[in-house]
């Protein structure tokens, strides 16, 4: 038994499945699963969006005017080079590169840190002119009477998408503290990899949000 | 003991999957770059009602791109990717439902030969007659009421014919249950009675021309009361047509829908 450990990186697999690969395999479709639902989640508000905005193009014109399109670039380019040193620090823990692993999770850590920094910029700018969500909207510029309807859109949206890189970031400690303690080899990465996929959803989910919230045209 | 050994060890080297080289990693974070300046500059461009189709469309690029190579669909199991594209079917479904129902709502009130439902009143005080509202009555009485009513208004239609309580006779000067005035027809017409449907599916403009019409054709209309008007909910001195008087709730009789909905032919020969 203990040669087969050591060919396979001092891995041991859970003994229900029949080999890591298969276990890898089933963790793998499991986070597919979760993505799924992860979809139909911010789905639901996908669809109260494109509702309100085809009941009021003229308001969601108007109100889309009031949002930093500047901040919201800066974000989009932050989260997608952040998903790339993602992707970076996954190809290392394929190759059994602790300090890379480290070097990528510690960068993609950062560039989340500066997604929440320019966020907590941008919605402390909209409270101060009383862009909030619905009956908190005291904001007079905005004269549409719906404009609140895509406020509340807009922090609902955006604040569900921070919420989770706020949960992508903590993930992130846990695989460098794994890591430092030598968890991960080519054998084993699954956590790396999962991780991964998620905070690539949470890329994909803002390459939507930018434009149909800062760029309507 | 053994051959367990050796087929751990045969799978443990099966466990060796793709790795994504850093070049195209690199080179996909770029492509991702380019296409947000493209979707930046591209917004800056009035393509009309395009440019909502033109931002998603740059955006399911990014998607797939991230999809495919980051979350490493394209060398992925099959049924992964069939999973993750199964749930944009299911949110298309999702979208594509929920528009057929919101995004029509009104249609029923608004489609056919009549004026839309929705809008401000072109009149001021319809409840006082004049010419132009009996003239309009007169249209829409043909449209909608003669089938059962007649062409006279006694009644007589043959839509009515089978109709107990009969069709009301509209030159008779008795018997009328909401009242021969202007505030009585508009209740009649928005809230139904007995066999009479309820029609709060014209608009309040139409349902108030179809009012004066009906009066013309009977005796010298009784005087509308302040009660009356109060009990519609319409305030006499303002000029606001008396939009939305007196309707319950915005929805319409099942057999009125149907019968809106799965004759169209007749409805264009109306």
């Amino acid at each position: 038994m203990s040669s087969t450990h050591i060919t396979t990186g001092g891995y041991q697999h859970a003994h229900h499945y029949k080999s890591a690969g298969d276990e890898f395999e089933a963790s793998k479709q499991g986070m597919w699963l979760f993505m799924v639902t992860e979809v139909l989640m911010f789905g639901g508000l996908f669809v109260a969006y494109t509702m309100f905005r085809a009941m009021y193009p003229e308001m969601f014109h108007e109100a889309s005017k009031h949002l930093a399109v500047n901040l919201g670039l800066t974000n989009t380019i932050i989260l997608i080079t952040s998903s790339l040193t993602m992707v970076l620090a996954v190809i290392a823990s394929q190759k059994g590169q602790k300090g890379r692993i480290l070097l990528h999770l510690g960068l993609t850590f950062l560039l989340s840190c500066g997604f929440l920094v320019v966020k907590y910029f941008e919605y402390s700018g909209k409270i101060h002119h009383g862009i909030l969500p619905g009956g908190l909207f005291t904001n007079t510029e905005i004269t549409h009477p719906k404009a609140p309807l895509f406020f509340s859109l807009y922090y609902v949206m955006t604040g569900i998408h921070a919420f989770h890189v706020i949960v992508g970031m903590g993930l992130m400690v846990w695989l460098a503290v794994r890591t430092m303690r030598n968890e991960f080899s080519p054998a084993f990465y699954t956590p790396v990899e999962l991780v991964g996929f998620y905070w690539h959803f949470v890329d994909m989910v803002w390459i939507f949000l930018f434009p149909l919230m800062y760029l309507v045209g | 003991m053994s051959d367990h050994n050796e087929k751990h060890q045969h799978e443990g080297q099966e466990h060796h999957h793709f790795i994504l080289p850093e070049r195209t990693a690199v080179a996909v974070g770029l492509a991702l770059l380019v296409l947000t300046g493209v979707t930046v500059w591209v917004a800056g461009i009035d393509f009309g009602r395009l440019n909502f189709t033109i931002a998603l469309l740059i955006a399911v690029v990014k998607a797939s791109l991230v999809g495919l190579v980051f979350m490493g669909l394209k060398y992925d199991r099959k049924e992964n990717g069939l999973i993750f594209v199964t749930s944009f079917l299911f949110l298309a479904i999702f979208i594509a439902l929920t528009a057929t129902d919101l995004l029509f709502r009104g249609d029923v009130y608004v489609k056919g030969p009549l004026v839309a439902a929705s809008g401000k009143s072109q009149f001021k005080k319809p409840w006082i007659s004049t010419t132009e509202l009996v003239a309009k009555g007169k249209t829409l009485y043909e449209q909608q009421c003669v089938a059962c009513h007649g062409a006279q208004g006694r009644g007589d239609g043959p839509a009515g014919a089978g109709l107990n309580p009969k069709p009301r006779n509209l030159t008779a000067a008795e018997g009328w249950k909401n009242g021969h005035k202007a505030t009585g027809i508009f209740k009649t017409l928005t809230q139904g009675l007995n066999q009479m449907p309820v029609f709060s599916s014209l608009s309040t403009d139409d349902r108030w021309s179809l009012t004066q019409y009906v009066l013309s054709m009977g005796p010298a209309a009784e005087k509308d009361t302040a009660a009356d008007f109060a009990a519609l909910k319409i305030d006499p001195t303002k000029d606001d047509g008396g939009a939305g008087a007196g309707e319950e709730s915005k929805s319409i009789p099942v057999e009125v829908a149907i019968d809106l909905l799965a004759v169209p032919e007749q409805k264009a020969q109306r």
